[in-house]
């Protein structure tokens, strides 16, 4: 049988890669022999995948597509879903309404490929009314979107799907009483659990957003999550002003004045990547966000 | 236009959520048990109980139903039903004696004897129990919470009808939740031979009062429930509970004992009929991180105005396994100083005191408790089971055992009890 995944031997660790969520995945291993390693990185994918299919906004059938086609009717989550709609909630309250998960809609005009020109400012403002999360009766368990609004969890996704498989990499190692350090990286958005056994700290390439392919930092990552926020693929030019993919829901524009990318450093990886996505959407107060909230970042 | 406005002032000043954040994603992490389905479904909790005393004494059989309904997005309904079915003997009151003891049973019709040495159970009890519970939460606006119920239960000789209301409100991000809470209710007891006059011989023919007496029980409870970071929450809660009218128990008596330890007669209980209790409750849950462990410990200071004061240590750790299983091991440990009016026997030829009991459970008192859950996942419903052991020592002085009737006799037995349950949620 063939697998989705593949298992590299590395000086000291084991590499096991797959794609989700349009994504390359890969969980670094420390210490750990090959079998068991196989057994992590199967179930890694097996949970990353399973959260891919139950909140791609792309497929039918799942909770997603169920809450977007509800037509105004209030549609009940598991508990699961709910505690991230209630994150998301939180989100749009402390970011005073800029996080907002029915933005989405607006990657209908700026879908920042090949776009050589700006969405016409009619059909922006026809958009706006379906947009805003103040918009949508939220009662767990119970979600009311309005007719015509929809909502995409693509923002959170990925970074929960770091820490669900954190979770499960050291509950699995807790049952077999092992403690070996890992680190998982899906796209960028990254946690890792500890200290190599060498007493080493993970080194993570923070990527540079001029100059792709290369490494702008390396930054050492012991214990947490690490994410980074950016427009360094998916912007457009048009006359050349370049429009960043952050969009502004309130406006339906892009955020302008920001920084092209921010990276952010806090426990976990959700709490990184809300972090560094709040922080863009700032604008040019992006930096004066960051040090209002004592963590590491780097812009 | 927007894209072309240029903002003039240089910074802006932001308040730090990453605080806020943490707590947040950490509820995410924690696993996600069975997951419910669609809008209209039913939460159905059942459960059965078995609880057996040692030496044949109490022996409990339970089942209980719970259904809970959404009824929309901002209202729902539970109901419960449980069927109790109680047989065994309990302590009378009276004191063991090195000869057999005879006693009248409380319909008045037959007696049973005790035989030397033993401690004197009343060996009529037997009932079934009825309870049916509604409880209705509607949320009133994005902060506030109302609840409310009502409940009743009926065994043979007893009827008992309560109302309950309370008012939550989240303040500070919802990290902070205070509440109110009140309850009403009003019992009624129907004694097999009617209630006894208290302190009046058991063999007296015209030891009757009336056929039925009533309680009424007024409850208030504060609390306040705060986030205090990602992995701890807390739970403080004071309460307050006003129970006057009839709280004495009709089947307990005491042994008038003479110089020589011998129980000559035998006269009914008496407790007062006004009681104020409170109690101060602490309570901390410790989420431990990625492990998924969770640490509850909990403790509670009782006292009321008839003596009594209670400290009760009580702590469960949950151990997540793999596939969703886990244990959780308990133990509680509970001591109780005995009500004012509390005499292991009365004295021949002295008064009568106007309230006194001998019934162990508000006499001094500690009890140990070892638990033990296990849960696991059946159908994607979640099954658990847990087998409890009970140790209650009962103290006193023990050279009130005088005399050739008494010599040698324990006069506070010990006590222990298993308990198995189990409980299904679909």
């Amino acid at each position: 049988m063939k697998k989705n995944y593949t298992l590299k031997r590395q000086s000291g660790y084991f590499i096991g890669e797959f794609t989700v969520m349009a994504s390359p995945c890969q969980i670094l291993l420390d210490n750990v022999d090959e079998a068991l390693a196989d057994n992590l990185t199967a179930q890694a994918y097996t949970e990353a995948k399973r959260i891919e299919l139950k909140y791609s906004r792309f497929r039918d059938g799942n909770i997603m597509a169920q809450l977007n086609n509800a037509e105004g009717s209030a549609i009940s989550l598991d508990e699961e879903s709910i505690r991230l709609i209630n994150l998301a909630d939180l989100c749009f309250q402390l970011s005073g309404g800029v996080f907002d998960i029915s933005s989405g809609v607006l990657g209908k005009l700026w879908h920042f490929k090949q776009q050589t020109q700006l969405p016409s400012d009619v059909d922006i403002q026809a958009l706006l009314p379906h947009i805003g999360w103040q918009k949508a009766h939220w009662k767990a368990p119970l979600l009311t979107l309005s007719k015509g609004m929809q909502i995409d969890l693509g923002g959170i996704g990925k970074e929960y799907a770091v820490d669900k498989v954190a979770q499960l990499l050291q509950n699995e190692m807790g049952q077999l009483q092992i403690d070996s350090a890992f680190l998982i990286n899906f796209g960028g958005d990254i946690y890792a659990n500890k200290l190599r056994s060498n007493g080493e700290a993970w080194q993570v390439a923070i990527e540079d957003p001029k100059h792709l392919g290369h490494s702008k930092l390396m930054v050492n990552l012991s214990q947490g999550g690490l994410a980074s926020s950016g427009d360094s693929q998916r912007y457009i030019e048009v006359d050349g002003q370049r429009y960043s993919h952050i969009l502004n829901p309130k406006t339906g524009y892009p955020i302008v004045g920001g920084p092209s990318q921010v990276t952010v450093y806090a426990q976990n990886c959700v709490q990184a990547g809300m972090l560094a996505t709040i922080a863009l959407l700032q604008g040019e107060f992006a930096e004066d966000f960051l040090k209002a909230q004592d963590c590491r970042y780097w812009l | 236009m927007q894209l072309n406005s240029k903002i003039k002032n240089k910074s802006k000043t932001f308040t730090n959520i990453s605080l806020t954040l943490a707590a947040a994603t950490c509820a995410l992490a924690t696993p996600v048990m069975a997951e419910t389905s669609d809008a209209d479904s039913w939460d159905v909790d059942a459960g059965l109980l078995i609880y057996a005393e040692d030496n044949n004494q109490v022996q409990a059989y339970e089942g209980a139903l719970s259904i809970t309904k959404q009824i929309d997005d901002e209202r729902s309904i539970n109901v419960k039903g449980v069927i109790d079915v109680l047989t065994g003997a309990s302590p009378n009151g009276a004191v063991a004696q090195n000869r057999a003891q005879t006693f009248t049973r409380p319909s008045g019709n037959g007696s049973y004897t005790t035989a030397a040495g033993e401690t004197p159970l009343d060996d009529t009890f037997r009932d079934t129990r009825v309870a049916l519970s509604t409880q209705y939460q509607q949320q009133l606006s994005r902060l506030w919470l109302y609840s409310g119920g009502a409940y009743l239960s009926k065994e043979y000789d007893y009827l008992a009808l309560s109302i309950n209301s309370a008012l939550a409100r989240d303040f500070n991000n919802r990290n902070t939740t205070a509440s109110v809470g009140f309850a009403y209710a009003y019992d009624t007891i129907e004694p097999e031979g009617g209630i006894p006059a208290s302190g009046v011989s058991v063999n007296d023919p015209d030891n009757r009062l009336t056929d039925s007496d009533t309680k009424q029980t007024l409850d208030l409870l504060f609390g306040v429930t705060q986030v205090i970071n990602r992995q701890t929450l807390m739970q403080f809660n004071y309460s307050i509970s006003d129970v006057s009218g009839y709280q004495t128990d009709p089947f307990k008596i005491l042994s008038v004992v003479d110089t020589d330890g011998w129980a000559n007669d035998y006269v009914y209980e008496s407790r007062p009929d006004q009681r104020t209790k409170q109690s101060l409750f602490w309570r901390t849950k410790y989420n431990l991180q990625p492990s998924g462990q969770v640490f509850d410990v909990s403790y509670r200071y009782f006292w009321d105005d008839w003596g009594m004061a209670s400290h009760t240590i009580d702590s469960k750790w949950r151990i997540p396994l793999a596939k969703s299983h886990f244990i959780e091991p308990h133990i509680r440990y509970y001591n109780q100083q005995a009500v004012d009016f509390y005499q292991v026997y009365l004295d021949e030829g002295v008064a009568i005191p106007e309230y006194m009991t001998a019934d162990y459970r508000l006499g001094e008192l500690q009890t140990y408790t070892f638990g033990l859950k296990y849960g696991l996942p059946i159908a994607g419903n979640e099954f658990s089971v847990r087998l409890e052991y009970y140790l209650t020592q009962v103290s006193g002085d023990d050279s009130l055992a005088k005399g050739a009737g008494m010599a040698g006799l324990d006069l506070y037995p010990d006590k222990s009890a298993i308990m198995l349950q189990s409980f299904y949620r679909f």
